[in-house]
Protein backbone atom coordinates (compact mmCIF):
# COMPACT_ATOMS: atom_id res chain seq x y z
CA UNK A 1 0.00 0.00 0.00
CA UNK A 2 2.09 2.71 -1.13
CA UNK A 3 0.87 6.76 -0.33
CA UNK A 4 0.05 8.70 -3.60
CA UNK A 5 1.60 11.43 -4.62
CA UNK A 6 -0.89 13.53 -3.95
CA UNK A 7 -1.60 13.08 -0.06
CA UNK A 8 2.00 12.88 0.16
CA UNK A 9 1.79 16.97 -1.32
CA UNK A 10 -0.63 17.30 1.15
CA UNK A 11 1.25 16.07 4.18
CA UNK A 12 4.43 17.87 3.44
CA UNK A 13 2.85 21.40 2.41
CA UNK A 14 0.85 21.07 5.79
CA UNK A 15 3.67 20.76 7.80
CA UNK A 16 5.60 23.42 5.67
CA UNK A 17 3.16 26.03 6.32
CA UNK A 18 2.76 25.36 10.03
CA UNK A 19 6.42 25.68 10.29
CA UNK A 20 6.32 28.49 8.52
CA UNK A 21 3.56 29.77 10.71
CA UNK A 22 5.02 29.25 14.04
CA UNK A 23 8.09 31.70 14.69
CA UNK A 24 5.14 34.18 13.15
CA UNK A 25 2.91 33.19 16.18
CA UNK A 26 6.10 32.71 18.64
CA UNK A 27 6.76 36.84 17.44
CA UNK A 28 3.74 38.06 18.30
CA UNK A 29 3.09 36.51 21.63
CA UNK A 30 6.51 38.07 22.39
CA UNK A 31 5.19 41.68 21.59
CA UNK A 32 1.78 40.96 23.74
CA UNK A 33 4.01 39.90 26.15
CA UNK A 34 6.33 42.07 26.20
CA UNK A 35 3.50 45.30 26.10
CA UNK A 36 2.08 43.25 28.63
CA UNK A 37 5.32 43.24 30.88
CA UNK A 38 4.39 39.58 30.68
CA UNK A 39 7.87 38.85 29.34
CA UNK A 40 9.57 37.46 32.61
CA UNK B 1 39.71 16.32 8.92
CA UNK B 2 36.92 14.54 6.91
CA UNK B 3 37.05 15.19 3.43
CA UNK B 4 33.50 14.85 2.82
CA UNK B 5 32.39 17.65 4.78
CA UNK B 6 29.70 20.12 2.75
CA UNK B 7 31.59 23.40 4.31
CA UNK B 8 35.21 24.46 4.34
CA UNK B 9 36.61 25.04 7.92
CA UNK B 10 37.40 28.37 7.35
CA UNK B 11 33.16 29.08 6.62
CA UNK B 12 33.09 26.69 10.17
CA UNK B 13 34.83 28.23 12.15
CA UNK B 14 33.38 31.97 11.17
CA UNK B 15 29.72 30.53 12.39
CA UNK B 16 30.71 28.61 14.96
CA UNK B 17 32.82 31.77 16.13
CA UNK B 18 29.64 34.41 15.70
CA UNK B 19 27.31 32.48 17.50
CA UNK B 20 29.01 31.68 20.27
CA UNK B 21 30.04 35.22 20.93
CA UNK B 22 26.43 36.02 20.49
CA UNK B 23 24.82 32.97 22.72
CA UNK B 24 27.99 34.21 25.28
CA UNK B 25 26.90 38.38 25.14
CA UNK B 26 22.98 37.15 25.55
CA UNK B 27 23.78 34.57 28.31
CA UNK B 28 24.94 38.03 30.13
CA UNK B 29 22.66 40.22 29.00
CA UNK B 30 19.71 38.11 30.20
CA UNK B 31 21.21 36.85 33.28
CA UNK B 32 22.48 40.16 34.38
CA UNK B 33 18.80 40.56 36.17
CA UNK B 34 18.41 37.23 38.02
CA UNK B 35 18.55 37.49 41.71
CA UNK B 36 19.06 34.86 44.20
CA UNK B 37 18.76 31.01 43.88
CA UNK B 38 15.00 30.86 41.88
CA UNK B 39 16.35 33.86 39.79
CA UNK B 40 19.50 31.39 38.62
CA UNK B 41 17.19 28.48 38.88
CA UNK B 42 13.97 29.25 37.84
CA UNK B 43 14.29 32.36 36.12
CA UNK B 44 12.34 33.80 38.73
CA UNK B 45 9.04 31.31 38.33
CA UNK B 46 7.72 34.68 35.97
CA UNK B 47 8.24 33.07 32.04
CA UNK B 48 5.55 34.27 30.40
CA UNK B 49 3.92 32.42 27.19
CA UNK B 50 6.00 33.64 24.30
CA UNK B 51 9.18 32.38 25.92
CA UNK B 52 7.72 29.46 27.66
CA UNK B 53 6.54 28.19 24.17
CA UNK B 54 9.77 28.61 22.31
CA UNK B 55 12.05 26.93 24.98
CA UNK B 56 10.01 23.69 25.45
CA UNK B 57 9.52 23.52 21.35
CA UNK B 58 13.75 24.66 20.67
CA UNK B 59 14.34 22.39 23.61
CA UNK B 60 12.75 19.14 22.26
CA UNK B 61 14.03 19.87 18.79
CA UNK B 62 17.69 18.66 18.90
CA UNK B 63 20.05 18.00 16.52
CA UNK B 64 19.15 14.59 16.41
CA UNK B 65 15.67 16.28 15.18
CA UNK B 66 17.39 18.02 12.68
CA UNK B 67 19.55 15.62 11.42
CA UNK B 68 18.03 12.19 12.07
CA UNK B 69 15.12 13.14 10.79
CA UNK B 70 15.95 12.96 7.28
CA UNK B 71 18.32 10.11 7.91
CA UNK B 72 15.44 8.43 9.37
CA UNK B 73 13.20 9.14 6.63
CA UNK B 74 15.78 8.22 4.48
CA UNK B 75 15.82 4.73 5.81
CA UNK B 76 12.06 4.09 6.94
CA UNK B 77 10.77 6.46 4.33
CA UNK B 78 6.97 8.09 5.21
CA UNK B 79 6.44 6.24 8.56
CA UNK B 80 9.96 7.38 9.63
CA UNK B 81 9.36 11.40 9.66
CA UNK B 82 5.54 10.64 10.87
CA UNK B 83 7.22 8.86 13.73
CA UNK B 84 9.24 11.07 14.96
CA UNK B 85 6.68 13.79 14.83
CA UNK B 86 4.50 12.25 16.94
CA UNK B 87 6.94 12.81 19.88
CA UNK B 88 4.89 15.87 20.21
CA UNK B 89 2.10 14.36 22.00
CA UNK B 90 4.96 13.94 25.07
CA UNK B 91 5.10 17.68 24.80
CA UNK B 92 0.90 18.02 24.57
CA UNK B 93 0.58 15.46 27.39
CA UNK B 94 2.81 17.10 29.68
CA UNK B 95 0.52 20.26 29.16
CA UNK B 96 -2.00 19.00 32.00
CA UNK B 97 0.54 17.60 34.29
CA UNK B 98 2.62 21.29 34.03
CA UNK B 99 -1.09 23.05 35.30
CA UNK B 100 -1.22 20.46 38.14
CA UNK B 101 2.29 20.40 38.96
CA UNK B 102 2.13 24.80 39.66
CA UNK B 103 -0.54 24.68 41.39
CA UNK B 104 0.27 21.55 43.58
CA UNK B 105 3.55 22.83 43.82
CA UNK B 106 4.04 26.57 43.33
CA UNK B 107 7.42 26.51 45.15
CA UNK B 108 8.71 23.54 44.19
CA UNK B 109 12.02 23.07 42.27
CA UNK B 110 12.52 19.55 40.86
CA UNK B 111 11.22 16.37 39.74
CA UNK B 112 12.80 14.84 42.81
CA UNK B 113 11.74 17.29 45.06
CA UNK B 114 7.93 15.57 44.39
CA UNK B 115 8.92 11.97 44.18
CA UNK B 116 10.34 12.23 47.62
CA UNK B 117 7.56 14.24 49.07
CA UNK B 118 4.99 11.94 47.35
CA UNK B 119 6.99 8.64 47.78
CA UNK B 120 9.08 9.00 50.47
CA UNK B 121 13.03 8.00 50.00
CA UNK B 122 13.35 5.06 48.51
CA UNK B 123 10.99 5.93 45.52
CA UNK B 124 13.37 9.45 45.35
CA UNK B 125 16.54 7.32 45.24
CA UNK B 126 15.70 4.62 42.38
CA UNK B 127 13.93 7.68 40.41
CA UNK B 128 17.49 9.87 40.79
CA UNK B 129 19.35 6.95 39.75
CA UNK B 130 16.94 6.56 36.48
CA UNK B 131 16.51 10.33 36.29
CA UNK B 132 20.27 11.20 36.29
CA UNK B 133 21.75 7.98 33.94
CA UNK B 134 19.51 9.59 31.66
CA UNK B 135 20.08 13.02 31.88
CA UNK B 136 24.23 12.04 31.75
CA UNK B 137 23.05 9.75 28.74
CA UNK B 138 21.21 12.85 26.92
CA UNK B 139 24.22 15.05 27.41
CA UNK B 140 26.73 12.54 26.69
CA UNK B 141 25.06 12.14 23.40
CA UNK B 142 24.32 15.40 22.72
CA UNK B 143 28.09 16.54 23.71
CA UNK B 144 29.27 13.59 20.68
CA UNK B 145 26.95 14.83 18.74
CA UNK B 146 28.27 18.49 18.65
CA UNK B 147 32.00 16.96 17.74
CA UNK B 148 30.12 14.30 15.32
CA UNK B 149 28.03 16.64 13.13
CA UNK B 150 30.58 20.17 13.00
CA UNK B 151 33.72 17.80 12.02
CA UNK B 152 30.85 16.18 9.11
CA UNK B 153 29.65 20.05 8.15
CA UNK B 154 33.17 21.61 8.14
CA UNK B 155 35.67 19.54 8.57
CA UNK B 156 36.95 20.76 12.04
CA UNK B 157 38.07 18.15 14.37
CA UNK B 158 36.08 16.30 16.63
CA UNK B 159 37.41 16.75 19.74
CA UNK B 160 37.65 20.66 19.34
CA UNK B 161 34.02 20.99 17.94
CA UNK B 162 32.92 19.12 20.95
CA UNK B 163 35.04 21.24 23.08
CA UNK B 164 33.83 24.76 21.53
CA UNK B 165 30.11 23.81 21.82
CA UNK B 166 30.00 22.09 25.74
CA UNK B 167 32.22 25.36 26.45
CA UNK B 168 29.71 27.96 24.94
CA UNK B 169 26.59 26.24 26.63
CA UNK B 170 28.30 26.39 29.63
CA UNK B 171 29.82 29.34 29.77
CA UNK B 172 26.09 31.01 28.73
CA UNK B 173 24.64 28.83 31.34
CA UNK B 174 26.58 29.77 34.13
CA UNK B 175 26.35 33.98 33.29
CA UNK B 176 22.57 33.36 33.60
CA UNK B 177 21.33 30.31 34.57
CA UNK B 178 17.38 29.48 33.18
CA UNK B 179 16.98 33.25 32.35
CA UNK B 180 20.12 32.70 29.64
CA UNK B 181 19.11 29.37 28.65
CA UNK B 182 15.12 29.92 27.72
CA UNK B 183 15.88 33.41 26.42
CA UNK B 184 18.95 31.76 24.30
CA UNK B 185 16.11 29.30 23.22
CA UNK B 186 13.47 31.77 22.42
CA UNK B 187 16.10 32.89 19.07
CA UNK B 188 17.39 29.62 18.71
CA UNK B 189 13.25 28.13 17.96
CA UNK B 190 13.43 30.99 15.46
CA UNK B 191 16.43 30.19 13.72
CA UNK B 192 15.53 26.66 13.42
CA UNK B 193 12.15 27.13 12.21
CA UNK B 194 12.71 29.96 9.83
CA UNK B 195 15.98 27.50 8.67
CA UNK B 196 14.16 24.26 7.98
CA UNK B 197 11.29 26.02 6.17
CA UNK B 198 13.67 28.26 3.77
CA UNK B 199 15.26 24.41 3.06
CA UNK B 200 11.63 22.65 2.91
CA UNK B 201 10.00 25.22 0.34
CA UNK B 202 13.30 24.98 -2.31
CA UNK B 203 13.21 21.28 -2.42
CA UNK B 204 9.22 21.71 -2.82
CA UNK B 205 9.65 24.51 -5.66
CA UNK B 206 13.33 22.95 -7.01
CA UNK B 207 12.46 19.68 -7.07
CA UNK B 208 8.30 19.52 -6.79
CA UNK B 209 6.74 16.48 -5.10
CA UNK B 210 5.11 14.96 -8.03
CA UNK B 211 8.75 14.55 -8.97
CA UNK B 212 9.74 13.20 -5.92
CA UNK B 213 7.13 10.80 -5.51
CA UNK B 214 8.21 9.43 -8.90
CA UNK B 215 11.73 9.12 -7.99
CA UNK B 216 11.46 7.08 -4.72
CA UNK B 217 8.75 4.95 -6.40
CA UNK B 218 11.63 4.02 -9.15
CA UNK B 219 14.58 3.49 -6.77
CA UNK B 220 13.71 3.13 -3.24
CA UNK B 221 9.28 1.93 -3.10
CA UNK B 222 9.69 0.78 0.07
CA UNK B 223 10.04 4.56 1.81
CA UNK B 224 6.10 5.19 0.46
CA UNK B 225 5.17 2.07 1.38
CA UNK B 226 2.03 2.88 4.33
CA UNK B 227 2.62 -1.11 5.94
CA UNK B 228 6.77 -0.63 6.65
CA UNK B 229 6.58 -2.92 9.63
CA UNK B 230 9.89 -1.97 11.63
CA UNK B 231 8.86 1.77 10.83
CA UNK B 232 5.46 1.42 12.71
CA UNK B 233 7.19 -0.45 15.70
CA UNK B 234 9.65 2.50 15.66
CA UNK B 235 6.90 5.05 15.90
CA UNK B 236 5.00 3.22 19.24
CA UNK B 237 7.87 2.58 20.45
CA UNK B 238 9.22 6.63 19.86
CA UNK B 239 5.80 7.27 21.36
CA UNK B 240 6.39 6.20 24.71
CA UNK B 241 10.12 6.81 24.69
CA UNK B 242 9.18 10.29 24.30
CA UNK B 243 6.21 10.46 27.02
CA UNK B 244 8.61 8.39 29.12
CA UNK B 245 11.30 11.14 28.32
CA UNK B 246 9.12 14.22 29.38
CA UNK B 247 7.25 13.08 32.21
CA UNK B 248 10.30 12.05 34.96
CA UNK B 249 12.91 14.94 33.58
CA UNK B 250 13.65 17.51 34.94
CA UNK B 251 14.03 19.55 31.85
CA UNK B 252 10.35 19.43 31.43
CA UNK B 253 9.53 20.48 35.24
CA UNK B 254 11.62 23.12 35.82
CA UNK B 255 9.91 24.78 33.28
CA UNK B 256 6.77 23.72 34.62
CA UNK B 257 7.99 25.64 37.99
CA UNK B 258 9.13 28.84 36.16
CA UNK B 259 6.49 29.67 34.28
CA UNK B 260 3.94 32.12 35.25
CA UNK B 261 0.95 30.95 36.75
CA UNK B 262 -1.34 30.15 33.48
CA UNK B 263 1.17 29.69 31.35
CA UNK B 264 2.33 26.12 31.37
CA UNK B 265 -0.53 24.63 29.91
CA UNK B 266 -0.81 26.60 26.85
CA UNK B 267 3.14 27.05 26.26
CA UNK B 268 3.53 23.21 26.17
CA UNK B 269 0.23 22.97 24.20
CA UNK B 270 1.12 25.50 21.83
CA UNK B 271 5.06 23.89 22.02
CA UNK B 272 4.06 20.85 20.75
CA UNK B 273 1.80 21.81 18.07
CA UNK B 274 4.52 23.76 16.61
CA UNK B 275 6.80 20.55 17.11
CA UNK B 276 4.55 18.37 15.16
CA UNK B 277 5.64 19.41 11.71
CA UNK B 278 9.72 19.87 12.49
CA UNK B 279 10.53 15.76 11.57
CA UNK B 280 8.36 16.01 8.33
CA UNK B 281 9.74 19.53 7.23
CA UNK B 282 13.39 18.47 8.09
CA UNK B 283 13.03 14.94 7.16
CA UNK B 284 10.91 14.78 4.00
CA UNK B 285 13.83 16.74 2.28
CA UNK B 286 16.34 13.42 2.44
CA UNK B 287 13.40 11.95 0.08
CA UNK B 288 14.22 14.22 -2.57
CA UNK B 289 17.87 12.66 -3.14
CA UNK B 290 16.99 9.94 -5.62
CA UNK B 291 15.08 12.84 -8.08
CA UNK B 292 18.60 14.87 -7.77
CA UNK B 293 20.50 11.69 -8.58
CA UNK B 294 22.44 12.01 -4.90
CA UNK B 295 24.79 9.45 -3.83
CA UNK B 296 25.04 9.45 -0.05
CA UNK B 297 27.63 8.04 1.67
CA UNK B 298 26.31 7.88 4.71
CA UNK B 299 22.29 8.16 5.65
CA UNK B 300 22.99 10.63 8.55
CA UNK B 301 24.55 12.79 5.87
CA UNK B 302 21.60 13.28 3.50
CA UNK B 303 20.31 16.22 4.91
CA UNK B 304 23.12 18.35 4.48
CA UNK B 305 23.83 17.10 1.23
CA UNK B 306 20.24 17.90 -0.52
CA UNK B 307 20.55 21.30 1.13
CA UNK B 308 23.96 21.49 -0.20
CA UNK B 309 22.79 20.68 -3.27
CA UNK B 310 19.67 22.71 -3.74
CA UNK B 311 20.86 25.68 -2.30
CA UNK B 312 24.85 25.71 -2.71
CA UNK B 313 27.12 26.99 0.37
CA UNK B 314 24.42 29.14 1.10
CA UNK B 315 22.22 25.63 2.08
CA UNK B 316 25.39 23.79 4.06
CA UNK B 317 25.76 27.57 5.80
CA UNK B 318 21.65 27.20 6.65
CA UNK B 319 22.17 23.89 8.50
CA UNK B 320 24.94 24.59 10.09
CA UNK B 321 23.52 26.94 11.38
CA UNK B 322 20.01 25.34 12.52
CA UNK B 323 22.09 22.39 13.84
CA UNK B 324 24.08 24.43 16.10
CA UNK B 325 20.93 26.20 17.38
CA UNK B 326 19.09 22.99 17.75
CA UNK B 327 22.48 21.48 19.92
CA UNK B 328 22.62 24.49 22.32
CA UNK B 329 18.63 25.00 22.79
CA UNK B 330 19.23 21.59 24.02
CA UNK B 331 22.55 20.95 25.69
CA UNK B 332 21.93 24.37 27.56
CA UNK B 333 18.32 23.32 28.84
CA UNK B 334 19.90 19.78 30.32
CA UNK B 335 22.48 21.43 31.69
CA UNK B 336 20.49 23.91 33.54
CA UNK B 337 17.89 21.73 34.98
CA UNK B 338 20.32 18.54 35.78
CA UNK B 339 22.49 20.63 37.80
CA UNK B 340 19.23 21.86 39.22
CA UNK B 341 18.79 18.22 40.00
CA UNK B 342 22.12 17.24 41.13
CA UNK B 343 21.92 20.55 43.75
CA UNK B 344 18.64 20.39 44.98
CA UNK B 345 18.63 16.34 45.49
CA UNK B 346 21.96 15.14 45.98
CA UNK B 347 23.91 17.90 47.50
CA UNK B 348 21.16 19.53 49.51
CA UNK B 349 19.05 16.51 49.71
CA UNK B 350 21.55 14.05 51.01
CA UNK B 351 24.91 16.52 52.02
CA UNK B 352 23.84 20.07 53.27
CA UNK B 353 20.57 19.96 54.15
CA UNK B 354 20.96 22.78 56.31
CA UNK B 355 22.37 24.69 52.86
CA UNK B 356 21.47 28.82 53.10
CA UNK B 357 20.22 30.24 49.53
CA UNK B 358 23.36 31.53 49.22
CA UNK B 359 25.64 28.88 49.53
CA UNK B 360 22.91 27.04 46.86
CA UNK B 361 23.47 29.97 44.86
CA UNK B 362 27.04 29.58 44.92
CA UNK B 363 26.89 25.84 44.83
CA UNK B 364 24.51 26.17 41.72
CA UNK B 365 27.32 27.74 39.66
CA UNK B 366 29.85 24.87 40.63
CA UNK B 367 27.20 22.20 39.67
CA UNK B 368 26.68 23.65 36.18
CA UNK B 369 30.46 23.83 35.85
CA UNK B 370 31.53 20.51 37.20
CA UNK B 371 28.54 18.76 35.04
CA UNK B 372 29.93 20.52 31.99
CA UNK B 373 33.73 19.37 32.54
CA UNK B 374 32.44 15.58 33.45
CA UNK B 375 30.58 15.62 30.20
CA UNK B 376 33.06 17.12 28.12
CA UNK B 377 35.46 13.86 30.00
CA UNK B 378 33.17 11.20 28.49
CA UNK B 379 32.59 12.84 25.48
CA UNK B 380 36.36 12.67 24.99
CA UNK B 381 36.95 9.28 24.16
CA UNK B 382 34.11 9.47 21.28
CA UNK B 383 33.22 5.79 22.51
CA UNK B 384 29.96 5.45 20.32
CA UNK B 385 28.63 2.78 23.00
CA UNK B 386 28.24 5.73 25.23
CA UNK B 387 25.99 7.51 22.45
CA UNK B 388 24.28 3.91 22.55
CA UNK B 389 23.30 4.79 25.81
CA UNK B 390 20.44 7.13 24.91
CA UNK B 391 18.69 3.85 23.28
CA UNK B 392 18.90 1.98 26.40
CA UNK B 393 17.56 4.90 28.66
CA UNK B 394 14.08 4.72 26.87
CA UNK B 395 13.29 1.37 29.10
CA UNK B 396 14.46 3.37 32.42
CA UNK B 397 12.59 6.43 31.64
CA UNK B 398 9.34 4.88 30.13
CA UNK B 399 9.24 2.73 34.07
CA UNK B 400 8.83 6.28 35.38
CA UNK B 401 5.60 7.34 32.88
CA UNK B 402 2.89 5.83 35.64
CA UNK B 403 4.22 6.99 39.09
CA UNK B 404 4.73 10.63 37.49
CA UNK B 405 1.08 10.64 35.87
CA UNK B 406 -0.58 8.87 38.82
CA UNK B 407 1.17 10.27 41.57
CA UNK B 408 -0.19 13.73 40.39
CA UNK B 409 -3.79 12.59 39.69
CA UNK B 410 -4.13 10.20 42.08
CA UNK B 411 -4.75 10.10 46.22
CA UNK B 412 -4.69 6.22 46.58
CA UNK B 413 -1.49 5.57 44.51
CA UNK B 414 0.79 2.52 46.90
CA UNK B 415 4.07 3.97 47.14
CA UNK B 416 6.02 0.91 47.89
CA UNK B 417 3.98 -0.17 44.49
CA UNK B 418 5.31 2.88 42.44
CA UNK B 419 8.67 2.06 43.35
CA UNK B 420 8.25 -1.74 42.73
CA UNK B 421 6.72 -0.29 38.91
CA UNK B 422 10.13 2.22 38.22
CA UNK B 423 12.73 -1.02 39.64
CA UNK B 424 10.90 -3.71 37.89
CA UNK B 425 9.73 -1.74 34.63
CA UNK B 426 13.20 -0.82 34.36
CA UNK B 427 14.50 -4.31 34.69
CA UNK B 428 12.21 -5.91 32.47
CA UNK B 429 11.91 -3.12 29.73
CA UNK B 430 16.16 -3.76 29.76
CA UNK B 431 15.48 -7.75 29.07
CA UNK B 432 13.28 -7.13 26.13
CA UNK B 433 15.94 -4.37 24.81
CA UNK B 434 18.79 -7.21 24.93
CA UNK B 435 16.14 -10.04 24.41
CA UNK B 436 14.25 -8.91 21.65
CA UNK B 437 15.20 -5.30 20.14
CA UNK B 438 15.27 -1.97 21.18
CA UNK B 439 11.77 -0.99 19.61
CA UNK B 440 9.90 -3.02 22.78
CA UNK B 441 12.15 -1.26 25.55
CA UNK B 442 10.05 1.86 26.25
CA UNK B 443 6.54 -0.43 25.38
CA UNK B 444 7.54 -3.17 27.84
CA UNK B 445 9.11 -0.91 30.78
CA UNK B 446 6.07 0.93 30.75
CA UNK B 447 3.55 -1.95 30.46
CA UNK B 448 4.79 -3.67 33.54
CA UNK B 449 5.02 -0.40 35.33
CA UNK B 450 1.19 0.20 34.32
CA UNK B 451 0.17 -2.78 35.86
CA UNK B 452 2.16 -2.58 38.79
CA UNK B 453 1.31 0.79 39.85
CA UNK B 454 -2.53 -0.13 39.18
CA UNK B 455 -2.04 -3.53 40.83
CA UNK B 456 -0.64 -2.60 44.25
CA UNK B 457 -3.16 0.75 44.45
CA UNK B 458 -5.92 -1.93 44.21
CA UNK B 459 -4.69 -4.45 46.50
CA UNK B 460 -3.18 -2.06 49.02
CA UNK B 461 -4.29 1.95 48.65
CA UNK B 462 -2.84 4.56 50.73
CA UNK B 463 -4.28 8.12 51.36
CA UNK B 464 -2.44 10.96 50.73
CA UNK B 465 -2.27 15.01 51.58
CA UNK B 466 -1.70 16.88 48.50
CA UNK B 467 -1.02 19.65 50.67
CA UNK B 468 1.87 17.95 51.75
CA UNK B 469 3.39 18.56 48.34
CA UNK B 470 3.20 22.32 49.06
CA UNK B 471 4.26 22.22 52.81
CA UNK B 472 7.81 19.98 51.50
CA UNK B 473 8.70 22.05 48.48
CA UNK B 474 8.67 25.25 50.21
CA UNK B 475 12.17 26.18 51.49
Amino acid sequence: MTISAETLELLIVAATALAAVAPIILLILWVRDRSGGKLW
Amino acid sequence: MNNDAVLDASTGWLILALFSVAWIWLGWWLGRRAKGLEGFMLAGRRVGLALGTATAMATWVTSNTTMAAPQLAFQMGLWGMVGYSLGSIGLMLFAPLAKRIRELMPNGFTSGEFIRLRYGKTAWRVFLGISLFYAFGWLVSLGMAGGVLINALTGIDYHVGMSVILAVCVAYTLLGGLRAVIGTDFIQAILILTGIVVIAVLAISNVGVDRMHEAVLEERPELLNLLFPAAIMFLFNNLLFGIGEIFHSNVWWSRAFAFREGVGFKAYMIAGLFWTPVPIVAGFVALTAPALNLNVPAADMVGPMVAAELLGVGGAVLVFIVVFSALASSLDSLLAATSDLVLTDIYKGHFKPQASEEQLARAARWVVLILGVATWALCWPRLTTLAELLYLTGAFVASTIWPVAAGLYWKRVNPNGATLAMLLGTVVGLSAYFMVGFYVAALVSAAVSMSLVLLTTWLAPREFEWATLNQGATR
